[in-house]
């Protein structure tokens, strides 16, 4: 069975009509079930832009959207900005970051970026609570009252697809496949002369763009946050399932890793909440031996599908 | 003051360079960095607290069965999991061990629960001339530089040390050699899940246990790697030192609540000036 173009697009055009309707007639928990599935696919989508394409582990990424959760609502309650420019901030300082994180370690082969990224999330933490003026430290940071639930709904919908639809047009050019160079083999990507240090930083702030940016909406939506709940590794951890889950390197694979793992999360592991983040690093561990290529990859397997979704 | 944190820099020096030597041996050997490697020493600090809390046994005394117990469970993990992926890209050993981490961390919060645990067993200083001499701190630290040494000694003079360090040097030829390399493979992650328990057991009796305090000791570990130089085992001891001082120099300029940023940091410029380490040691 192969797929052709028509039908996949019909199917596509349809699913966004109908969320595009949804908040009219959803319920308030399904609403914000479907903006949070929303984040979680702009998340993964970005952790598989820089360690699905490139093959360097980002063991940090939750510190982008953290940042931007910071900047965003700084922005809002401190200059005044509206929650959307706000919100293009907290994007562009997780962009900032990220080149001051890249420029050094991403210079360098090896486990140097991995772990580099792995100790940024408490340093930003240790920071956070450091500069207390602004950030008003422990005690966190209120933002103004203001609901916008529907409105963050469609943007943050609108995130997730432009992090597909960016994955898409990386994959399916020369830029993505000078990346996947890289990840296969960076010394013969070198010897075909591939600036990699430019290819990879390039990568690596796109892939921050979507999660500071994601960060500022969460920020605005939830009107109040702290270090801990915008800097936990859990999140880290659930983007790295996911793409893993779905299928890493693939257009589709954080889609599908975001919406399954999600919805089996609320439906079965709410339930359990200890032994859901057990299975989570076992999942990791078996997708890694078992099935590195996760869900997409069997499914492409099986059914012929085109390599490049 | 300078000379009491030159003190208390060292003394905490000696568990860096003990707990990094670990991860050190692994990356060597096998190319692989252990995530896990914080994990396992949090679960090197569970078992001497219940040691002392369930049995009573002295906890400096507990070192060496801390020790024992990780280095089976080092050899459990490499002999199931770890070794697929000896071979694999780099990607696949970061996310496997990444992975073993979480588990580890969860099945200790399910099975201790994360309320801090805390072994009471000797508190206080000695004053010498001025200088403050925290007894449990001291004693960890003679722990800890006797169980670095032998582990150098080890390394230096058996057979079994040097068919290890061979073995980092050139896979292939240790194979041509005769060295069993899928068992030496095997005995390093014993040995260096027993070094980060060792790290854990002294650590036990000088800060609070709980399941998530080992996931700074990997990146502080893999620090002192990158100071003394990847590959470079003596330069764990030169990394080790030279990160506690930076880190008591720090919280005395700064503020205690900074001086991880300032390890960081330190990380950042060593990694734009002299990636190969300030000792030198093998390129990346």
């Amino acid at each position: 069975m192969t797929l052709t173009r028509g039908p996949v697009l019909a199917v596509l055009a349809l699913a966004v009509v109908a969320l595009c309707v949804y908040p009219a007639f959803g319920t308030g928990y399904g609403v914000r079930s479907t903006l949070q599935i929303f984040m979680w696919i702009a998340l993964a989508g970005s952790w598989n832009l820089i360690s699905g394409l490139t093959g360097y582990v980002s063991f940090g990424h939750v510190a982008f959207f953290g940042i931007g959760a910071y900047a965003g609502a700084i922005l809002i309650t401190a200059a005044g900005w509206s929650w959307p420019i706000a919100a293009l901030g907290g994007g562009v300082a997780a962009c900032v970051l990220a080149l001051v994180i890249g420029y050094p370690c991403l210079r360098l082969k090896g486990p140097y970026f991995a772990i580099s990224m792995l100790g940024l999330n408490e340093v930003l933490r240790a920071l956070v609570s450091y500069f207390e003026g602004l950030t008003g430290g422990g005690n966190g940071l209120s933002l103004p009252t203001l609901d916008a639930t529907r409105s963050i709904y469609y943007v943050m919908g609108a995130l997730a697809v432009a992090v597909t639809a960016v994955t898409y047009l990386i994959i399916t050019s020369r830029f993505g496949l000078r990346l996947m160079t890289i990840r296969e083999d960076e010394i013969a990507a070198e010897a075909m002369g591939i600036d990699t240090f430019r290819h990879k930083l390039v990568a690596f702030l796109i892939s921050a763009l979507g999660p500071g940016i994601a960060g500022a909406l969460t920020a605005r939506d939830q009107g109040y946050i702290e270090p801990i709940s915008v800097f936990p590794l859990a999140i880290t951890v659930t983007m790295i399932v996911m793409v893993l889950f779905g299928g890493k390197g693939t257009v589709w694979g954080p889609v599908l890793g975001a919406i399954a793992l999600f919805v089996i999360q609320e439906i079965v592991w709410a339930r359990y909440p200890y032994v859901h983040p057990l299975l989570f690093g076992a999942i990791i561990v078996a997708v890694v031996l078992a099935m590195p290529r996760g869900v997409l990859g069997l499914l492409q397997l099986k059914y012929r599908l085109p390599r490049t979704i | 003051m300078i000379a009491q944190v030159l003190i208390s820099g060292v003394l905490s020096g000696a568990l860096y360079a003990m707990v990094a030597l670990g991860l050190a041996l692994i990356y060597g050997v096998m190319r692989v960095i252990n995530i896990a490697h914080g994990p396992l020493l949090m679960l090197g600090a569970y078992t001497t607290y219940f040691l002392y809390s369930r049995a009573g046994m002295n906890p400096f005394l507990t070192v060496p069965v801390a020790m024992a117990v990780l280095f089976v469970v080092g050899l459990l993990l490499q002999r199931t999991l770890v070794f697929r992926v000896v071979d694999a890209p780099e990607l696949s050993s970061l996310l496997l061990t990444f992975g073993i981490s979480i588990a580890l961390v969860n099945l200790a919060q399910l099975a201790f629960t994360s309320d801090l645990r805390a072994v009471e067993f000797i508190t206080g200083a000695w004053v010498v001339g001025g200088l403050a001499l925290s007894k449990p701190r001291f004693i960890a630290f003679l722990f800890a530089a006797a169980v670095t040494t032998l582990a150098f000694l080890f390394l230096k003079f058996t057979r079994l040390g040097k068919a290890i360090r061979a073995t980092s040097q050139s896979r292939e030829v240790a194979l041509v050699c005769g060295i069993n390399v899928a068992r030496i493979h095997l005995l390093t992650f014993g040995l260096a899940s027993a070094l980060a328990a060792g790290g854990g057991a002294l650590l036990a009796v000088i800060v609070a246990i709980q399941p998530e305090m080992g996931g700074v000791w990997t990146f502080k570990s893999f620090l002192v790697i990158v100071l003394g130089g990847a590959g470079n085992y003596p330069g764990a001891l030169f990394g080790g030192l030279l990160l506690g001082l930076v880190e008591q120099l720090a919280s005395l300029f700064l503020t205690t609540q900074l001086s991880e940023v300032v390890a960081y940091l330190l990380l950042v410029v060593v990694l734009i000036v002299r990636p190969t380490g300030l000792l030198g040691g093998r390129s990346t």
